[in-house]
């Protein structure tokens, strides 16, 4: 698991939008593609930028309220 | 059509209009008079075309049908009148299907019968009523009467020993008695007012009655001036008695009358319900159309009727058979007009993308063709809602309200609904993607009503060995897959990370929404064939704001996916990179990159040139064209005024027109628009990706919102035993839940919908919306009742 697991995401997300693009239902295409295009990428968006920001973390968890396990 | 308009036709050949709107054709309209209402009539149910008005200059009065309207108008008030006492009757309109009765327009005779009757039926349920009126005024009268000598006759039955006058019986010349009825909330002030001017000379007695009296309308001396009804009392006991006799058969006999008055009402208004919404919907449906016949013209001789109308260009084989249809072989023309006018605004929507481009809509109506709103707002408005709310628990609460809205739509749709209820209906799409959305942010924030879940395996290990109280350090072990690591939560620096994750990320997720807007304008101006936009407005302003927060947001995400421990360097803080971007460029503190500097100077110079290019480029290409227009005309005046006579063009006059949209363009106007858009352009790219922080702050306090209401109320059930601690997690859990729903869900949730609203109003619409079109209103018979039903 590294960065680059967001690369091979982004493919595989592109590949499904794509398929998509050409699968959607003849009535509304429109509505059908934007809505579902712009939602998985939006999607996948958060997840990288929430994958990204622990990749290289500068801050560690700190806590002083465990106990010992016995 | 061009390739991109091409893949929005839907199988039936009409477009799907909903990226921009639809096309619209101006035709125009011949029909004969003898069938002109008739065939107005079918176009009306066709609802496709929206008249223009050939007469807007001519006054309301002085139009072809006011006489007509005059008779409607007067009907319709008697309509609303029985409504209105039908209402007090509570009586409902029975509203059987009358659709197929309709499907022709109602001849003449049926409405001048429908006029008629509306009179006679008023007439009648007018005397009715005052009648009744004055009924009970009687009968309210009577009671007063005979409760009155009723109450004096026992005063003076129980009390004659005690008085210190004998009123009544020794009917003494200096005093005298007077008796009446009062509403009891005036009876203080009479009783102080008699004191007062009587100076005390008085003796005062009331009593309450105790049955309600009816009074139909709640309106010498001192007592009338308070609105008390006096009655004259005999004197004598036997004289009372009589009176008493008297008067309560009279009341007998009036309540006989009152009841059947009262039936006679209401058979009549039951008659009248089963029939009013009928011919309330015959009469709305003859105003409309005399309104729209209103809007046309007829040739010199009055035998034909022009109209002149928009209707989507795709829809007009569908009016053209409609009229050869309803034209009995007479002779109908259907031309279609080119012209330079502004068509009206239509997008195609259904019930799920009506909601969304209301949204927009309330903004602003989109221009004739220029790229919908209403489209990318079905994701992106719930979705960065859903950024501030973020919390899985909360997001399945509002999911399963906005299904519950969703799966029974028919049967809700049929109900009346109250205001606010009948907002979060008709936005009970919206709703559910903002749950929906929610529920994954939720996910990825890992908060489940402030708890974390640990779904996969935590990238973080703590120490086995330690005593209780020392402070731990946990040490990285791997990265958590999807998600926040549930590692963090409850740590002491918890908030230090989620701080600078949740502040990038609405950067990016403002950079990137920023982005996807502006090129809409791009869009736009490819539509429009508006090269000179794309050079002197597109380009720079795109280079202008990558340059500056595209390379922000570059750096965000390059930052990341360093591992500065491995490679031993201090990260650099962004925030002050892209400070002495600007106050010291050349010099970097803390590199994030080789050749950082140059890049920034680079990217600072690209800036600095896009603002001139920004504000003169247009304006300049639009002089010189301007310039070449002149020397142009110039020439041709020339020419003119050489040949003698040239045939003046005169400019056709447009005779009363109600849109014309010709702006004068001068270089002087141009030049101000543009140095207005273009400082409006450079501050809004810094104080519109400040603005997306909205995202950050918001969500924080959702979060710790939450958290601070877990800990102050449920938490603290946790730990106490016996029947205390059941009864305090019952009541804690409810007073938790309750607590909940009404304010982390409802309250925070308006707050963050609007939040959404204004990223979307402003930070996105503003990159590419003009908005000047006006609304596609098609003359139809929809919801002409909706108001007075």
């Amino acid at each position: 698991m590294s960065g680059y697991t967001v690369l091979v995401v982004f493919i595989l997300v592109a590949a499904i939008c794509s398929i998509f693009w050409v699968t959607a239902p003849k009535q509304d295409r429109t509505v059908w593609r934007s809505s579902v295009i712009l939602g998985i990428s939006m999607m996948f968006l958060m997840w990288a930028f929430t994958y990204l920001s622990q990749l290289h973390p500068l801050v560690v968890p700190i806590r002083s309220d465990l106990r010992p396990e016995k | 059509m061009s390739s991109s308009d091409r893949t929005q036709t839907i199988e039936d050949g009409k477009e799907e209009a909903i990226f921009r709107s639809a096309t619209m054709s101006l035709v125009q309209l011949y029909l004969p008079t003898e069938i002109s209402r008739e065939l107005i009539y079918d176009i009306g149910k066709l609802n496709l075309v929206q008249f223009r008005d050939l007469n807007s200059k001519v006054s309301d009065f002085q139009r072809a049908f006011v006489n007509e309207l005059r008779k409607l108008d007067n009907v319709e008030r008697q309509f609303i009148f029985f409504k209105e006492e039908l209402d007090k009757k509570s009586i409902s309109l029975s509203k059987y299907p009358y659709e197929s009765e309709l499907s022709q327009v109602a001849p003449q005779s049926d409405i001048d019968e429908l006029v008629d009757n509306g009179q006679i039926l008023e007439d009648r349920v007018t005397e009715l009523v005052d009648s009744l009126f004055s009924l009970y005024s009687k009968k309210k009268d009577l009671k007063q009467n005979f409760l009155t000598t009723q109450s004096v006759d026992e005063f003076f039955k129980l009390n004659t020993g005690n008085l210190p006058i004998e009123v009544a019986e020794t009917a003494d010349h200096n005093t005298s008695f007077i008796t009446g009825t009062i509403s009891r909330d005036k009876v203080q002030v009479l009783q102080q007012i008699l004191w007062r001017v009587l100076r005390g000379n008085l003796y005062y007695y009331t009593e309450e009655f105790t049955e309600p009296i009816y009074d139909p309308k709640l309106e010498d001396n001192i007592c009338e001036s308070l609105d008390c009804d006096l009655y004259d009392v005999d004197t004598t006991a036997v004289g009372r008695a009589t009176q008493l006799a008297h008067v309560s058969s009279n009341l007998d006999d009036l309540s006989t009358v009152l009841e059947q008055s009262e039936l006679a009402l209401n058979s009549e208004l039951i008659a009248i319900s089963k029939d009013l919404s009928k011919w309330w919907e015959i009469i709305a449906r003859e105003k409309a159309l005399y309104k729209t016949m209103n809007r046309c013209d007829y040739d010199g001789s009055r035998k034909t009727l022009i109209a002149e109308g928009w209707i989507p260009t795709d829809e007009i084989e569908t009016l053209d058979a409609t009229i050869k249809a309803g034209s009995q072989n007479l002779p109908t023309i259907v031309n279609i007009l080119e012209t330079t006018k502004t068509p009206p605004t239509f997008h195609r929507n259904n019930k799920f993308t009506a909601a969304f481009q209301n949204i927009c809509d309330a903004y602003g109506v989109a221009s004739y063709r220029e790229v919908n709103p209403g489209l990318p707002t079905i994701i992106t408005f719930p979705f960065m809602f859903a950024i501030m709310f973020g919390d899985l628990g909360h997001g399945i609460i509002l999911s399963l309200a906005a299904s519950t809205l969703v799966f029974n739509e028919k049967k809700i749709g049929a109900m009346k609904r109250d205001e606010i209820f009948d907002m979060a209906f008709s936005g009970r799409y919206i709703l559910l993607f903002m749950g929906l959305f929610s529920i994954y942010t939720g996910f990825l924030y890992n908060d489940l009503f402030s708890k974390s879940m640990t779904l996969f395996k935590s990238g973080w290990v703590w120490p086995e060995d330690f005593e209780i109280g020392d402070t731990l350090k946990a040490s990285a072990s791997g990265i958590y897959p999807i998600g926040l690591d549930p590692a963090w939560h409850g740590t002491e620096n918890a908030l230090l990370f989620t701080n600078s994750y949740k502040m990038k990320l609405s950067i990016l997720m403002g950079y990137i929404h920023m982005s996807y807007s502006y090129v809409f304008s791009l869009v736009n101006y490819i539509h429009f064939n508006s090269m000179i936009d794309v050079v002197g407005n597109f380009i720079p302003g795109l280079l202008f704001m990558q340059g500056i927060f595209g390379y922000l947001s570059l750096c965000i995400v390059y930052k990341w996916s360093v591992d500065w421990f491995a490679i031993e360097q201090q990260p650099p803080g962004l925030l002050n990179t892209l400070i002495s971007m600007f106050l010291s460029p050349g010099t970097v503190a803390e590199p994030l990159y080789a050749g950082q500097s140059t890049v920034q100077v680079f990217l600072l110079l690209l800036a600095l040139i896009c603002v001139p290019w920004l504000l003169l480029v247009k304006p300049l290409y639009f002089k010189r064209k301007f310039d070449q227009e002149a020397k142009y005309h110039a020439l041709q005046d020339e020419e003119v005024s050489t040949g003698d006579v040239g045939e003046h063009s005169e400019e056709t006059a447009d005779h009363g027109d109600d849109d014309d949209d010709e702006e004068a363009h001068e270089f002087g106007d141009i030049m101000i628009h543009q140095v207005i858009h273009t400082i409006e352009f450079c501050l809004n790219c810094v104080s519109h990706t400040a603005s997306y922080l909205r995202l950050w702050a918001l969500s924080l306090a959702h979060a710790q919102l939450s958290t601070v209401l877990w800990t102050m109320t449920i938490g603290n059930a946790f730990g106490a035993t016996g029947v205390s601690g059941v009864i305090m997690t019952v009541l804690l859990f409810g007073m938790w839940f309750i607590l909940t729903v009404v304010i982390l869900v409802i309250m925070e949730g308006t707050s963050a919908m609007l939040h959404s609203l204004r990223l979307h109003w402003v930070e996105s619409m503003s990159k590419f919306f003009v908005g000047g079109g006006h609304p596609y209103e098609p003359f139809g018979f929809v919801g002409l009742l909706d108001e007075y039903i």
